[in-house]
């Protein structure tokens, strides 16, 4: 398999020489196109930092990122927002969807700023909609829906465009867990159907079960990794629970 | 300790405060200014009736303070908005509610007084200019000094404490209604967005408006034609009608264009478009209200703006026409020429007379007119530089400088083309009608017109009213005036009556001084515009500020939105050229309607009244000076609109 993203030794610190805060220190590693990497580790761990980095809305300090061969730390700011629309998918706790535009407008959106041809938008939009099921609400404004079926149509705006890597920065974040689990058994289809590389953030055991991979961190460094291979969920969920039960800390740190 | 966390409030929180300290700063500024110029001894001592302009000044400045006092409070509620926050930390921290009402009380006292001193030092250098302005307008040699009033001054500050105060009581009122838990999470709120009419329903509203704007049109015309008490209910109606018309149309009608633009594929998925009309068409939807009323609001000010500087600048060009001779007397009496012999040594005394003329109306009975002789009529013609003129036999003409009686007076002579003066029939048969500026309501007429008749018929006439004319050395002094009626009124005056005349039950007598008439008249001219330019600039001025926090007040949920734009790709640029299109539109639909009005107002008024203001191009000149003052004031509100906008949101 190709591989889609590489992390090069990638650090990021805040604050100046007196005061310096190491947010990720020294990570690197890689995911290959159509996998399903979730990346755990509790508040403060700098999973958001990483995944900031790597949407290119933050900057690195040192290291190098490459998304399908191009070195995103090397591209130049104003084309940035290009490399965003044209490579990545965002998928945000807050949903960040436009309270002005209807759901169908939302997900068309991200297709008229990629220039694509305006008579085939509302083609496009339905057959998303028709895959994440969603086509009921599609007339509706945001504050008129559920929370998960926002994030559904978040997700269809991320990925439309075809992104070379889908970003969920803890998706199931403001979800109840109804909506929680229809929305990460969605991404599970995207990633297995559609063969969308997904890159996903979270701090919950249940979430990163539908992942394939999942990469632990702790104070901004790669703590440890599992696949999950040919396990069933709920055997790769306890073998997580345990992963992070040893990320928590045993007796010996309690002084 | 509260003294320097507020003014460290202050400094923090300059970005929020930035449209309202200039809102204040410019009320002060031109409420202090226009009084000072209507306290100012050099003024009022210009004319006898220039405390009108003081009076009518202070009256505007009242009203100001009213209204201004509520864009305080809209302002003071949209800072709090912003800083919501902050008061919650502070509860949070166990501050109590009165401390933190104290804390923004002290914050706004030194905005306020900040303002205030602003306000003042830039009116004492604009009361200077206007004093100029009017000295100017007077003809009257002058300097540029900065003009500082006592009067204006306490005025000012009194007016400023009601304006301020009141703002100040309702946003402690508003403090201490808040809970913690609103003032924490009210970004979060969900943004509601009204629901939306359905398309046919707008279109018939749309078109329920118009008609009652064509209606409300109708009956204006309809009110200005008839004469009597009748009149004020169409014009109240009328007025009615053209509000509420212009009012939903504003509420529709952008509404409309936006669905209607929606529809079209092309122009929708193109680019950023679809983000842009959600944007405004929320905007519209929920401040439809607003811009309707700032657009209604725009026009008023516009066009009592246009209207006081024409019509006042008007009545200068034409006031000579009005007062064509040094000095006329017009007594409706039946008097020898000698009764004036008394009053033309009387007057010579005060200002040496040149030349004098003394002449009779004829009662051309049953014509409800006088009629003039011809050689008086000649005679006065050349004392204004006109061209005589002659009669052939038979012929009459008639003389009318007033315009509005003129269709009527072509209609009466279609109707009556020949009338019988003593026993002689005489026609009109080109119908002239003269209409050289000669004030012959009174001097050559007591009905605004004259029939001017060959010499041999008019003296066979009764002549019931006697006119004199006096042209003097220096053209005279406007003193002369009260001093002419004091003399006719006096014991020194020995009117005596033609033979076989009685006095009739009531005389008529009238004194025209031209240098008494040219200084009320500029009272009159500068009452009107300075009065007009003072409220309509107050008006652009609240306006406008209601309109920047209109669109401020939304900065939270723009900041999410554009934020939204950011992740998914937009560049900086772009979101940029988006604010700048999305701001640029929603300070542009309120100036649609003043627009379209203050161009029809000026051709308007260049059709019907062009001909009679005798200053050629002094419409479109006027009118483009309340364009470039509307401008001016507007492009300052968007710009710091615009900025304070994008510093938020970039």
């Amino acid at each position: 398999m190709n591989e889609i993203l590489k992390l090069d030794h990638i650090q990021k610190y805040y604050g100046n020489q007196g005061n310096l805060t190491k947010a990720v220190h020294d990570i690197s590693f890689s995911v290959n196109e159509g996998e399903f990497v979730a990346i755990m580790g509790a508040s403060g761990s700098g999973k958001t930092t990483l995944l900031n980095c790597i949407s290119t809305i933050d900057t690195v300090s040192a290291g190098h990122i490459f998304l399908d061969g191009t070195d995103v730390t090397e591209i130049r700011n104003q084309a940035l927002a290009r490399f965003r629309r044209e490579n990545l998918g965002f998928v945000f706790q807050d949903f960040n969807l436009l309270d002005t535009l209807t759901v169908s407008e939302n997900i068309a959106l991200a297709l008229t700023i990629n220039h694509t041809p305006a008579e085939q938008v509302d083609a496009k939009v339905l057959e998303i909609a028709q895959t994440l099921s969603i086509t009921d609400i599609l007339d509706k404004y945001p504050y008129q829906v559920s929370g998960g079926q926002k994030q559904r149509c978040a997700c269809a705006r991320a990925i439309i465009n075809k992104p070379k890597l889908l970003l969920a920065d803890e998706p199931t974040g403001s979800l109840d867990s109804h909506s929680a689990q229809m929305l990460l058994r969605t991404m599970q289809s995207i990633n297995e159907q559609s063969g969308a590389t997904i890159l996903m953030v979270t701090h919950d055991a249940f979430s990163a079960s539908y992942a394939g991979r999942i990469l632990f961190l702790r104070d901004g460094r790669i703590f440890t990794e599992i696949l999950k291979g040919s396990d069933s969920r709920k055997a790769f969920f306890e073998k997580i629970i345990d992963v992070l039960t040893m990320l928590g800390g045993g007796a010996g740190d309690v002084s | 300790m509260y003294l320097k966390l507020a003014l460290q409030n202050v400094k923090r929180s300059a970005k929020d405060y930035v449209i309202y300290f200039i809102t204040i700063v410019l009320i002060v500024m031109l409420m202090y200014s226009f009084l000072a110029l209507g306290f100012s001894t050099d003024i009022t001592s210009m004319s006898e009736n220039m405390s009108i302009l003081t009076t009518g000044i202070t009256a505007l400045s009242v009203v100001a303070t009213l209204i201004s006092s509520f864009i305080v409070s809209y302002a003071v509620r949209f800072i709090l908005g912003q800083r919501k926050k902050e008061f919650a930390a502070y509860e949070l921290l166990g501050m109590e509610i009165g401390s933190i009402q104290k804390l923004f009380l002290i914050e706004n006292t030194v905005i306020g007084t900040a303002a205030f001193l602003s306000g003042i030092s830039l009116g004492t250098v604009l009361a200077g200019i206007l004093t100029q302005l009017v000295k100017n307008i007077f003809d009257v040699p002058h300097s540029y000094h900065a003009s500082f009033s006592k009067q204006a001054l306490v005025l000012t500050i009194l007016f400023f404490i009601l304006m301020y105060g009141t703002g100040m009581v309702r946003a402690v009122h508003i403090i201490r209604r808040e809970k913690i838990v609103d003032l924490l999470y009210d970004s979060r709120k969900n943004e509601v967005i009204s629901k939306q009419k359905r398309s046919s329903l707008q279109l018939v509203l749309v078109i329920c408006s118009v008609a009652a704007v064509i209606t409300g049109m109708v009956l204006i015309r309809k009110g200005l034609s008839i004469q009597t008490n009748t009149a004020w209910s169409y014009l109240i109606g009328s007025t009615a009608l053209l509000l509420a018309g212009v009012y939903e149309i504003y509420r529709c009608f952008p509404v409309m264009l936006i669905t209607f633009a929606k529809r079209k594929k092309r122009i929708l998925y193109s680019k950023c478009n679809l983000f842009y009309f959600g944007q405004i068409g929320h905007r519209i939807q929920s401040c439809g209200r607003v811009m309707a009323i700032t657009a209604i609001l725009f026009t008023l000010s516009l066009a009592a703006m246009f209207i006081g500087l024409v019509m006042g600048a008007g009545y200068k060009a034409n006031m000579k026409a009005s007062y064509p001779y040094d000095t006329g007397v017009a007594i409706d009496a039946p008097l020898t020429r000698n009764s004036f012999d008394g009053l033309i040594s009387f007057v010579d005394e005060k200002c040496p007379v040149q030349k004098e003329m003394i002449y009779y109306l004829y009662d051309a009975n049953g014509y409800s007119a006088d009629a003039l002789a011809l050689s008086d009529y000649n005679t006065l013609r050349s004392i204004l530089g006109f061209k005589k003129t002659e009669l052939p036999n038979g012929q009459y003409l008639v003389h009318c400088d007033t315009w509005t009686y003129t269709e009527d007076i072509k209609a009466a002579m279609k109707t009556r083309p020949k009338i019988t003066l003593a026993g002689v029939t005489l026609e009109n048969p080109q119908g002239r009608i003269y209409e050289e500026a000669m004030e012959q309501y009174r001097m050559a007429g007591t009905n605004g017109y004259v029939l001017v008749v060959p010499d041999h018929v008019a003296q066979k006439l009764p002549a019931n009213k006697i006119r004199l004319v006096m042209q003097l050395e220096n053209g005279g002094i406007p003193e002369l005036r009260s001093e002419i009626r004091g003399y006719l009124h006096s014991e020194q005056w020995h009117p005596e009556l033609q033979a076989g005349t009685i006095w009739p039950d009531h005389v008529t007598m009238g004194v025209t001084v031209q240098a008494w008439g040219i200084s009320n008249s500029l009272t009159g001219f500068t009452s009107i515009s300075f009065c007009g330019l003072y409220l309509s600039i107050i008006f652009i001025l609240l306006s406008c500020t209601v309109l920047a926090f209109e669109q401020l007040s939304a900065l939270d949920h723009n900041r999410r939105s554009y934020q939204s734009l950011g992740r998914i790709g937009v560049s900086e640029e772009m979101q940029r050229k988006l604010i700048h299109r999305e701001l640029s539109t929603f300070f542009l639909i309120p100036l649609i309607l003043p627009a379209v009005v203050i161009f029809v107002l000026m051709a308007g008024a260049q059709t019907l009244y062009g001909a009679y203001i005798l200053q050629k191009g002094l419409i479109p000149f006027y009118g483009f000076i309340t364009i470039s003052v509307f401008a001016m004031i507007y492009f300052v509100y968007y710009e710091a609109a615009y900025s304070l906008f994008k510093r938020n949101i970039l």
